[in-house]
């Protein structure tokens, strides 16, 4: 349906209301979760993203819709205080951050988050352990890639590898959530991640994966980690790679051809200041041309973008 | 049953997939016939493709009237000038040549490894110029729903993968890769493609879990758990050295078809002028899912020797090459 436009803000508020609210509202499924489409089976991935844009809108959502959310969230929660990316998975996964950054605002969620954040700081990627290290010291030949070991993130799954992504949302959530919930080495766990992105970095700016270099040929990055990465850092110092990585970005926008990566841009761009009035159209137009791949985090990212709240994390003021 | 929807399919209170039609026994490399594999000149994505795809097809009586078929091409990231991932020609002369055989449905689907923007990489690929609309016909493999699937052979670590319920419920699957060199495992082809099942909704991207199962072996677990009916790999330009996606455009010049992916990527290692019985999963393969030797190898159409192009490898692969 065509939406009059009197203005760039009045047209986001008018596309948050009447297409990405209502989006959300239906894709909820009975459990009260969402799957990564509407009518697909409620993950927590998803379910993180959708309460996350439905609370930070400036409109009535239905309190039962919400409640309906966070216990969910909440049911689907491991013995171990760490989140399942799928149900029937016994082991937590990256979404275990996502879970306690939005379920920090929900009533009464202290004790599930902090044993979330507990299974975070606890859960150490296996590439950079000491013994592993050691080892390093033993091989022969050039390196697979040149990076500081001495760091360490987040993998999206335990005991695996430190990866930009993981590392960010982590980052993101021990933020976000308040000092007491948090376990005692937190500062000291986003302290080695921090300088584990500045160390993933690549070369001219921007984050891929987290391989910025392999076999010694540089890697290209990439909208959505670099993004995250930015935001995971917003709090922190200026710093010259910052500044390189920002420039890296605001020059993608141009040619972004997905809104799930025009979304995300937009929202960190803004987080730092850049307004980008143009890109509410676009963003727009890639929802109009394209449906096909139309899923609650694009949906919920592209809502987060556009609501005059502005209100995506703790790092950025809310405007209302 | 022909023609299942994944949401029809059936999973068990514990979550096991019990209609995993993609699940095939392990059949012991002296009891299996000779495969049969068909190289087919192609010298550009423009003229004919559609064509040598249906007639290649042909050769093979595939028992696609009225099922769904799913194509998963290669598509590993952004790529606008179409050389690290399988062309949207071939996909769209592949899509139209299934329907042309009597498919009911033909599906394309991946799940990118490294971005997940998947959107951005199918534009960046122009895929819906070649395919038209993508609505009701490309799946997000990173983002389907889920069922567990128990790994048969076990190859590697992991005891068991939550797999897609798009690939687990279709008829037919298909392996559409691109003629690659590959950093870690030496050469992606048919069986490495299928690493793009693996969600990343899941496991993340990269799907990381996998490289710690050991690669190799993992490229064997999800093959016997996920086993592809049919392969074909896009080596009209295919990419050499430091593959698969920060290599050299590497023109071919050929097609490569069939029913056995293990027989396929033989004939491709040695269409890239490499041995495929020291490519460490390949050789395995060769024991567990299919035939490696050249004797079990049944070539139609081009001859190996008369399309060879060797392809250029990393130094630490540099056994591989003949």
């Amino acid at each position: 349906m065509p939406i009059a436009m009197t203005d760039a803000a009045t047209d986001e508020a008018s596309f948050v209301k009447d297409f990405c609210v209502p989006f959300l509202v239906s894709a909820q499924n009975v459990d009260g979760g969402w799957g990564y489409h509407p009518a697909a089976e409620s993950r927590v991935e998803p379910t993180c993203w959708a309460l996350r844009a439905l609370t930070n809108v400036p409109l009535a959502v239905s309190k039962e819709c919400l409640r309906r959310g966070w216990q969910f969230l909440r049911y689907e929660q491991l013995e171990d205080g760490s989140w399942p990316s799928s149900r029937g998975q016994k082991t937590g996964s990256w979404v275990t951050s996502l879970a306690c950054g939005i379920l920090s605002h929900a009533p009464e969620s202290e004790a599930s988050v902090s044993a979330g954040l507990k299974w975070l700081c606890d859960d150490y990627p296996r590439d950079s352990s000491p013994w592993r290290r050691f080892l390093g010291h033993f091989r022969t030949g050039p390196p697979i890639s040149e990076q500081d070991d001495s760091y360490r993130g987040w993998g999206w799954t335990p005991r695996t590898s430190s990866w930009v992504e993981p590392s960010s949302f982590a980052i993101l959530a021990l933020q976000e959530c308040p000092v007491e919930w948090r376990p005692a080495t937190a500062s000291q766990r986003c302290e080695l991640a921090v300088g584990l992105l500045y160390d993933r970095m690549c070369p001219d700016g921007g984050w891929n994966c987290g391989n910025p270099r392999v076999y010694g040929v540089d890697g290209e990055p990439l909208v959505l980690p670099t993004a995250w990465a930015l935001l995971a850092l917003h709090d922190q110092p200026a710093h010259d790679r910052k500044s390189k990585s920002m420039a890296w970005l605001q020059k993608s926008v141009a040619t972004i051809h997905g809104p799930a990566s025009l979304a995300i841009a937009r929202i960190t761009l803004e987080a730092y200041g850049l307004k980008l009035p143009e890109t509410t159209q676009k963003l727009r137009n890639l929802f109009d041309a394209r449906e096909f791949l139309r899923t609650t985090e694009v949906v919920s990212w592209t809502c987060l973008a556009l609501s005059p709240k502005r209100c995506w994390f703790p790092l950025a003021e809310c405007a209302n | 049953m022909s023609g299942a929807e994944p949401e029809a399919l059936l999973v068990s209170a514990s979550g096991v997939c019990e209609l995993n039609r993609r699940n095939q026994q392990l059949i012991p490399s002296f009891q299996r016939p000779a495969s049969r594999v068909l190289i087919h000149h192609a010298a550009d994505y423009q003229r004919e493709l559609a064509t040598i795809i249906l007639e290649s097809l042909k050769e093979f009586h595939l028992p696609v009237r009225g099922k769904t078929v799913l194509l998963k091409p290669n598509l590993v990231g952004l790529d606008p000038l179409g050389i690290m991932n399988t062309h949207p020609a071939v996909i769209a002369a592949t899509r139209e040549s299934f329907l042309l055989l009597g498919a009911a449905e033909v599906f394309i689907g991946d799940g990118p490894a490294m971005d997940r923007d998947t959107e951005s990489i199918l534009e960046s690929v122009k895929l819906k110029e070649f395919t038209g609309p993508l609505a009701n016909v490309f799946r997000d493999l990173n983002l389907d729903d889920v069922a567990r699937v128990p790994l048969p052979t076990r190859a590697s670590r992991l005891k068991e993968l939550y797999l897609p319920k798009t690939v687990l419920g279709v008829d037919f699957l298909v392996s559409l890769a691109k003629l690659k060199t590959h950093h870690w495992a030496g050469v992606t082809l048919s069986l490495k493609n299928m690493f793009g099942i693996v969600p990343g909704g899941c496991y993340g991207w990269p799907k990381n879990v996998l490289h710690w199962a050991g690669i190799d072996n993992s490229i064997l677990d999800i093959n016997a758990a996920a086993r592809p009916d049919f392969a074909i790999i896009d080596g009209i330009v295919g990419m050499e050295g430091n593959g698969p996606i920060q290599g050299t455009p590497k023109p071919a010049g050929v097609l490569i078809f069939g029913d056995d992916p293990v027989a396929v990527d033989a004939t491709a290692c040695r269409v890239m002028g490499l041995k495929p019985e020291k490519v460490k999963y390949l050789a395995r393969a060769g024991t567990l899912l299919g035939n490696l030797e050249v004797a079990k190898i049944q070539e139609i159409g081009e001859r190996v020797e008369t399309v060879r192009n060797s392809f250029s490898v990393l130094e630490k692969f540099c056994e591989l090459t003949m």
